[in-house]
């Protein structure tokens, strides 16, 4: 940590600009995590300062705090010169400090300028709304940024960068003069991206101050002043753009030395194809993607937000469907058109969100266990076994230590990690031979995540196949043998995790480097690195 | 490691138990329960000819069709859906087989004809739900309009006398004794077998496990295999098929046509299914639920009018006490 103290002295300020707010130590922990620790930060007016970091560096709890959505633990927010301290978001919002989601918080059925006077409607003298000042408001409002909309129109009528226009124009109504984007351009194409630009300049050059949160470093160089970098909730520099490189931004985002939170390597791939995928293409999401699976081997999937990790794997499971590319198991192709049909060749899905797709949170414990295959408890006439169902669930209660008062717990009432723990046994239940995982350790605490890095370097040994989907660098390469990476879409590499490093992961994820390194087979010369890795 | 004993398991993790999960549930259901028992009681002080023979045998005679009615339409609750034409079904199916029997064809056939008409609308409304991808609520509205329509278009809106033997079913009791014990009614002995049989189905099949899975949770049991289509139209059958059961049972205790006949029914049938802990959102019912419910709007209907209170009254009751059963539910849901 020492070694970058020096950066944050190095501040190389450009000539006198205001400082419209200024964070200093401010601190802030959740139960089991220090989320935030003495973060300083200062923002000048007319200027597009960008926020970076890791998944879990602090980013969205920092924007939260000053948005008035959290209230930091310890140290000051100071804004125009005056010490502030925001409540709710109202109040950060009445200052004059406006944030936008990355998810847009508008009303698809209502108009424009409904969107943007939401709350604060002008009336009539008689009490009722003023639809005429709000259209002409709306209209003066949209001139500003250069926008020209028909403020009538109905929101949902318009494509989501326009919408995200109006979030702005919504923002600005307050008379903003901060204004926080959270990675604005997620949603976006590139026409849209250059649009989203053309009005981030105006703001600027309007004197707004603009706090600006990404994933693409490719992007930040066309609009950005000046960059901070957070990284485990510590502030690690702040330096003009111009006088950092990209590769100098990674490294500092990723600096963290991976602590012993991995078990140690317990499987060994053999050179058993399990699984072959070839071109899988699904228009405007999946690129024509390629890659193999061995027996006892974990293949990480690495990427950012929307480079389509998710959805390869849900490809694969036959949950969403593909425009062309097959998927070979054993030599045979496989017919994916519903996740029945990969559940019958051994193929599991572990969603990403265990509560909304993988859990029957309402249902027993193990109800859930035997979910994907009830067939098996209920051979005389479909009727299930009780009996059977308990000895099934009994075993992998054993097995993967799932803690539970009961068989019969509704598993809403487990802890997180017990509840992957169950989606796991689930899928063991149905004898699967290939497990994929998609961010198998979101939302569990670092205890329980060792258990389930275990449990998965276990069903690895064992001679299945992993395929792990993870926002989290460290524990891709803690865990996996090889891995892909994912870039909008397309393989941008797939590497031999011993051999590679978080920057150049992260320089193919961001698209800094493009061009495709490594190929989907796996030489001999290759696998015996592999091999040999403790 | 596959050769885990039970013992094993008590012994290397005491607190895991078969059954103490069900506990909290089986609690609920003897509340439920417990709710029937002081109604007979409170009904027994203020209404002394309340609690007869007679009189219980006549309560359920009365209550066998919303029973029927709730357990189908339970189904249709669990996948997280509604099925409002069952109403208007039972007056359908009742007509048909009435109207088909009058043509000439022989009772026992008439009457199947008359629960096969339930299925075809359950079978519509199912694929209304999982191909046309309608809300439930608005393909069995519109279901309970047509059947309704159909069924006063096929009688002119009139009354027809079934023929000679129609009315067996619905007015044959067995086990009668005499004066002393009136037997039961054919309706009521059919109630205790649907009840038994969809309770089975519902709690020990495969079919009726994914009834569950699909109302909890409808992504998570399509990423587990199962064809969330073809459970829902069998959910939608059931209930059509029920309402069709009470439809012909209905017509024959009449021995008419009766296009007009069970009108609201529905409500009724929702609510008794909602009071005995089934859950609008899905995920969540009992067929025993849908019983306890229903008899405890048949008990309070008769028990009031025993004690005197009108008809306006009884509907404040009832109205109060699904309002009060769900308040219940999502307090005890809470914690």
């Amino acid at each position: 940590m020492e070694n970058f103290a020096t950066d944050m002295e190095v501040r190389n300020s450009l000539p006198a600009q205001e400082v419209i707010l200024e964070v200093e130590n401010v601190s802030k922990s959740f139960p089991g995590v220090k989320a935030l620790d003495n973060v300083s930060f200062d923002l000048r007016k007319g200027e597009v300062h960008a926020l970076v970091g890791e998944n879990g560096a602090g980013k969205s709890t920092l924007m939260k705090i000053l948005s008035g959505v959290y209230q930091a633990d310890t140290g000051t927010i100071r804004y125009k010169g005056k010490e502030v301290f925001f409540r709710d978001v109202t109040q950060a919002h009445e200052a004059g400090i406006g944030i936008i989601y990355q998810e847009l918080n508008l009303i698809p059925h209502l108009s424009v300028a409904a969107n943007i006077f939401i709350g604060r409607e002008p009336t009539t003298r008689f009490g009722t709304l003023d639809e005429k000042k709000m259209n002409t408001d709306a209209v003066d409002i949209l001139n500003r940024l250069n926008l020209h909309l028909d403020p009538t129109i109905k929101l949902n009528r318009l494509p989501v960068s326009k919408q995200q226009m109006v979030e702005i124009a919504k923002a600005l109504s307050v008379n903003s003069e901060v204004l926080i984007m959270d990675e604005p351009t997620s949603a976006l194409s590139e026409s849209e991206i250059d649009e989203l630009f053309a009005v981030i300049h105006t703001l600027r050059d309007r004197g707004v101050a603009i706090i600006y949160i990404s994933h693409r470093l490719e992007e930040l160089r066309h609009i950005v002043d000046r960059i901070s970098i957070l990284r485990d909730g510590h502030s690690v520099s702040t330096d003009d753009f111009s006088a950092i490189s990209s590769f100098e931004i990674v490294s500092r985002m990723v600096g963290r030395k991976i602590e012993a939170i991995f078990p140690p390597k317990q499987n060994v791939p053999t050179t058993e194809k399990l699984l072959e995928v070839r071109n899988i293409l699904r228009a405007g999401i999946l690129h024509d993607i390629s890659f193999d699976l061995y027996r006892g081997e974990i293949l990480g999937i690495a990427g950012l937000m929307g480079a389509g990790r998710s959805e390869l794997g849900r490809a694969i499971f036959g949950a969403d469907p593909i425009d062309s590319g097959d998927v070979i198991m054993n030599g045979r192709k496989l017919s994916l058109k519903s996740p029945s049909d990969a559940i019958k060749v051994g193929i599991a899905y572990l969603s990403e969100n265990r509560k909304e797709e993988g859990l029957a949170i309402k249902m027993r414990l193990a109800e859930n266990i035997t979910m994907a295959n009830v067939r098996e408890i209920s051979k005389r006439f479909g009727v299930v076994s009780r009996d059977q169902e308990m000895e099934a669930a009994q075993k992998y209660v054993k097995d993967l230590n799932i803690k539970t008062p009961s068989l019969l717990q509704v598993v809403n009432n487990l802890s997180g990690g017990n509840q992957q723990k169950v989606v796991v046994a689930k899928w063991l239940f149905c004898d699967s031979k290939i497990l994929i995982f998609d961010e198998p350790t979101r939302g569990i605490d670092v205890g329980t995540k060792y258990a389930i890095y275990e449990l998965i370097g276990t069903l690895a040994r064992q001679g299945r196949g992993i395929i792990m989907i993870s926002s989290d660098l460290p524990e891709i390469l803690g865990l996996t043998d090889r891995l892909l990476v994912l870039h909008e879409g397309s393989l941008a590499a797939t590497l031999i995790t011993a051999n590679t490093t978080p920057p150049e992961i992260l320089n193919y994820a961001a698209g800094v480097v493009t061009s495709i390194k490594g190929d989907t087979d796996m030489s001999d010369q290759k696998l015996t690195q592999v091999k040999g890795q403790p | 490691m596959s050769e885990i004993t039970d013992a094993k398991i008590k012994e290397e993790n005491p607190e895991i138990r078969k059954t103490s999960g069900r506990s909290n549930n089986a609690l609920d259901r003897l509340i439920t329960f417990a709710a029937v028992i002081v109604l007979f009681i409170f009904f027994s002080i203020v209404a002394p000819n309340f609690f007869t023979i007679r009189n219980v045998l006549s309560l359920a005679l009365q209550t066998s069709a919303v029973t029927m009615m709730g357990i189908g339409v339970t189904f249709a609750i669990i996948t997280g859906g509604i099925d409002l034409s069952i109403g208007s079904v039972v007056a359908l199916t009742g007509t048909v087989a009435v109207m088909v029997a009058i043509a000439g064809v022989p009772i026992w056939l008439s009457m199947l004809i008359g629960i096969i008409t339930g299925v075809v609308t359950g079978l519509l409304n199912g694929l209304m739900v999982t191909r046309l991808k309608l809300p439930p609520f608005i393909a069995t509205l519109g279901m309970m309009m047509v059947a309704r329509g159909v069924a006063l278009t096929i009688t002119n809106a009139n009354a027809y006398p079934a023929p000679q033997g129609f009315g067996g079913l619905g007015n044959n009791t067995i086990f009668e004794t005499g004066p002393k014990f009136p037997g039961i009614s054919y309706p009521v002995i059919i109630m205790i077998v649907v009840a038994l049989v969809f309770s089975f189905f519902l709690s020990k099949t495969r079919t009726g496990r994914y009834t569950y899975a699909v109302g909890s949770n409808e992504e998570a049991a399509r990423l587990s295999g199962i064809d969330i289509k073809q459970v829902k139209v069998i959910a939608y059958i059931i209930s059509g098929m029920l309402a069709g059961l009470v439809g012909v049972i209905l017509a024959s205790r009449m021995i008419t046509s009766q296009p007009n006949s069970a009108v609201g029914y529905e409500l009724n049938a929702i609510a008794a299914s909602v009071i005995g802990g089934t859950s609008l959102m899905g995920g969540v019912g009992t067929v025993l639920g849908a019983v306890i419910g229903s008899f405890i709007i048949g008990i309070l209907t008769v028990g009031l009018t025993m004690a005197g209170a009108n008809y306006f009254m009884q509907q404040i009751v009832i109205g109060l006490v699904v309002i009060g059963a769900v308040t219940l539910d999502q307090y005890r849901s809470r914690i």
